[in-house]
């Protein structure tokens, strides 16, 4: 039985629901959406919305393709071609669907629009398997979303943490803080002393999200052990700074994005480090490493890394004293790391000086074959909603926007069962007992898929296993 | 002047200026969309790569697809890339000799190629043009003769083969966009059904009027229908999918190398 909520619960629950709707069509909702669509491309979306051949040698890419046939990266970014046509061509606009040009019209539109959004992960394989370059996940996360959450079709439950996020309101209610207050004081009985936090003027600003904490604490303990043993000039936040920024984007919502980010460039430079270094190899990474710079329009005074880049070159420098491993260990590359963030090499680096029997997949870097959570899809499923709202002291259905919603979450779940079973059949082959990645959602998503499919298999983050093996001097 | 002759002269004299003025239009039309969407955005500094690293992913990038086309959709590689493209419709348009001569005709450097021997003749059992060609003869004969360097490629190498293999490449194409409707994908577009008619259009009566050998005013209009189908082909080439061929494949790749591997590292 869940506690009573906080009132800053039951706050961002009743903003949430004032713009989440499942059902319906709001015409006017449409348009404002439609408007945002078509303020948001760009030159390199245009090259997208225009060049496609519907060749659809994306298909295979897609992790939703081995769903249903009709979840290929071109049928969906179809649609966004669909709006832009109408919107945006002569053709489109005297002809209509004759060539393609749509706008959704109706309540069943709309629920198709949601439903092809929740069937891409933006893992980014359809782009490198375009022949022309085309980013399909682009516009379909990057466009096609906006439709959806502007319309009212957003999952309850990312728009509540992505509300939660930019108002901060996680640091008031306990459940939430609780798995962050106790990762602190793991940590600092892992090393024997108090963590340097909010030091400023440190060299690096070791900076785990408040989901790191959830979803791997042995991951913030393990960087924590590591930065020690190679004597760091380091520092850590007392308090998360975000939950998973910009978790907005996952909704489509640019402005929460926007303003979390600032306000995370904003303590960074306070604090005066030189680098910023990320254990969540998901979406902050491209976001923080790539993306914030465009959004904010300027470049922060730090360098962004993830902990496998340091650790690399620590490794390489003798600094991070660590006990090789003899257990068949392989690397899952999460997608917005490799991918989306072009840390294709230093894992695979890492690992084959740290693991003696070290198995690399059949495809890996930019062919690595993605888990199939992402997108925000690993959130949506009813166990994890149960559990959060559970943290939050909510019933779980306070979570959906009604039966049409929870339907649409468990059709979700039963789509992700059959999307991650490729990766859990190329980790079999691999005959690896550890699998090691970055990501809370490829850790989420593979561990699920490998209890599903009876594969006996341990999921960790790649800190938590440099963590285990590293000499940490008392 | 009788209607062959008419048509001919319009297809050959006249449409041309015409189907360039439209496609010049088109060009700007589209790449001046680009520049007016074009903003300077600021960036994050990019990963350090040595320059090995992005020669082969350079590389990469284009063959990548090729490869994965070639692994999952071995159908569309063989009808698409490889009977359509590779060993169809790119060598007869840049290879052919007939072609040859039209391109230097307007583009007179272009004539390099056949200096070279890489021209490639209408049929794998003569090195002749054609008897009816209108070019200037030649010495004694009133043909071309096209001496090139492919030696026993030139049994595959050769207009009558190249045609045949794109025209089931573009029957293949047809046909798996006929499927591709019956099952409801939202990939077939109107334009595919133009597209490929017209490039069906041009390679029918290309080979037609190659294999003619009667009347000189049928040859005359099936050369004629196939000079105006690949004019009305270039008017429409900015508005269509073929654009890929001028811009769309080139700035795609080019921009991907450049987004994902010179700036981010992958």
């Amino acid at each position: 039985m869940a506690s009573r909520p906080s009132p800053v619960v039951e706050e961002i629950l009743k903003t949430v629901k004032q713009r989440v709707k499942w059902s319906g069509y709001d015409k006017q909702a449409v348009e404002k959406a439609v408007s945002k669509f078509v303020a948001a491309i760009d030159v390199v979306r245009l090259h997208y919305l225009e060049n496609c051949v519907g060749c659809a040698a994306c298909a295979p890419a897609c992790p939703y393709y081995y769903v249903d046939e009709h979840y290929s990266p071109v049928n969906k970014a179809e649609y966004s071609r669909g709006v832009y046509r109408k919107k945006l061509t002569f053709a489109g606009r005297i002809l209509g669907p004759l060539v393609g040009a749509w706008i959704p019209k109706n309540e069943k539109d709309l629920d198709r629009v949601v439903e092809l959004v929740y069937r891409c992960t933006n893992c980014g394989h359809c782009y490198y398997a375009c022949p022309f370059g085309i980013d399909s996940g682009s516009l379909v996360q990057g466009l096609l979303k906006i439709i959806a959450t502007y319309s009212g079709r957003a999952p309850t439950i990312i728009d509540v943490f992505a509300e939660l996020e930019y108002r901060e309101a996680y640091l008031e209610i306990e459940g939430l803080m609780m798995p962050w207050n106790m990762v602190l004081k793991k940590a600092e009985e892992a090393i024997g002393k108090s963590l340097p936090l909010d030091k400023k003027g440190a060299e690096v600003l070791l900076l785990p999200w408040l989901t790191d904490a959830m979803f791997y604490p042995g991951g913030v303990i393990g960087a924590i052990k590591a930065f020690e043993a190679a004597g760091l000039d380091y520092t850590l936040p007392s308090r998360p700074w975000a939950v998973r920024p910009p978790i907005g984007v996952v909704v489509g919502r640019m402005e929460l994005a926007k303003a979390t980010l600032e306000r995370i460039v904003r303590r960074a430079e306070e604090l005066g480090v030189k680098r910023v270094v990320l254990l969540d190899g998901g979406f902050p990474y491209p976001w923080m490493r790539w993306e914030m710079p465009k959004l904010l329009g300027r470049r922060p005074n730090f360098q962004v890394v993830h902990f496998v880049e340091i650790a690399l070159e620590l490794v390489k420098q003798g600094r991070l004293p660590i006990e090789p491993d003899d257990t068949p260990v392989t690397w899952h590359d999460p997608c917005q790391l490799g991918r989306r963030g072009g840390v294709t090499e230093e894992p695979y680096e890492l690992l084959r000086r740290v693991a003696r029997n070290f198995r690399p997949l059949k495809h890996r870097g930019v062919h690595s074959i993605c888990c199939g959570g992402g997108g925000g899809i690993g959130c949506m499923n009813p166990e994890m909603i149960a559990e959060m709202a559970k943290l939050m002291g909510l019933e779980p259905d306070a979570l959906y926007d009604g039966e049409k919603e929870k339907k649409f979450i468990e059709e979700t779940t039963k789509a992700w069962s059959i999307a991650v079973k490729r990766k859990i059949d190329e980790i079999r082959e691999s005959g690896a007992k550890i699998v090691v990645t970055a990501c809370p959602v490829c850790i989420h998503s593979i561990s699920g898929g490998a209890k599903l499919y009876n594969l006996p298999v341990d999921v960790k983050h790649i800190a938590e296993y440099i963590g285990e093996r590293v000499k940490l001097k008392r | 002047m009788g209607l062959s002759e008419a048509l001919y002269n319009f297809a050959v004299y006249q449409f041309f200026w015409i189907a360039l003025a439209l496609f010049a239009f088109g060009v700007v039309y589209r790449i001046g969309r680009m520049f007016a969407l074009w903003k300077r955005p600021v960036k994050a500094p990019r990963r350090a790569r040595g320059g090995g690293y992005l020669v082969k992913t350079f590389i990469e990038t284009f063959l990548d697809p090729i490869i994965f086309s070639l692994k999952k959709k071995p159908h569309d590689f063989t009808f698409g890339l490889l009977l359509l493209h590779l060993f169809g419709v790119l060598p007869i348009i840049f290879l052919m000799g007939e072609h040859v001569i039209v391109w230097s005709y307007y583009f007179p450097p272009y004539w390099l190629v056949a200096k070279w021997g890489l021209w490639i003749p209408e049929s794998m059992i003569s090195g002749t043009l054609t008897v009816t060609t209108p070019v200037p003869p030649v010495g004694e004969m009133s043909y071309k003769f096209v001496s090139n360097i492919w030696g026993p490629l030139n049994i595959i190498l050769n207009g009558d083969v190249l045609a045949i293999l794109a025209l089931i490449g573009v029957g293949g194409k047809i046909g798996m966009k006929l499927l591709e409707a019956a099952k409801r994908e939202k990939n077939v577009r109107l334009g595919d059904i133009i597209d490929y008619t017209l490039l069906l259009g041009i390679l029918l009566a290309g080979y037609l009027a190659a294999r003619f050998r009667g009347d000189v005013i049928i040859y005359r209009e099936l050369l004629a229908l196939h000079v105006l189908f690949a004019e009305l082909l270039l008017a429409w080439l900015p508005f269509s999918k073929y654009w890929h061929f001028v811009f769309g494949y080139w700035y795609g790749k080019i921009h991907e190398w450049w987004d994902t591997r010179y700036q981010r590292g992958a």
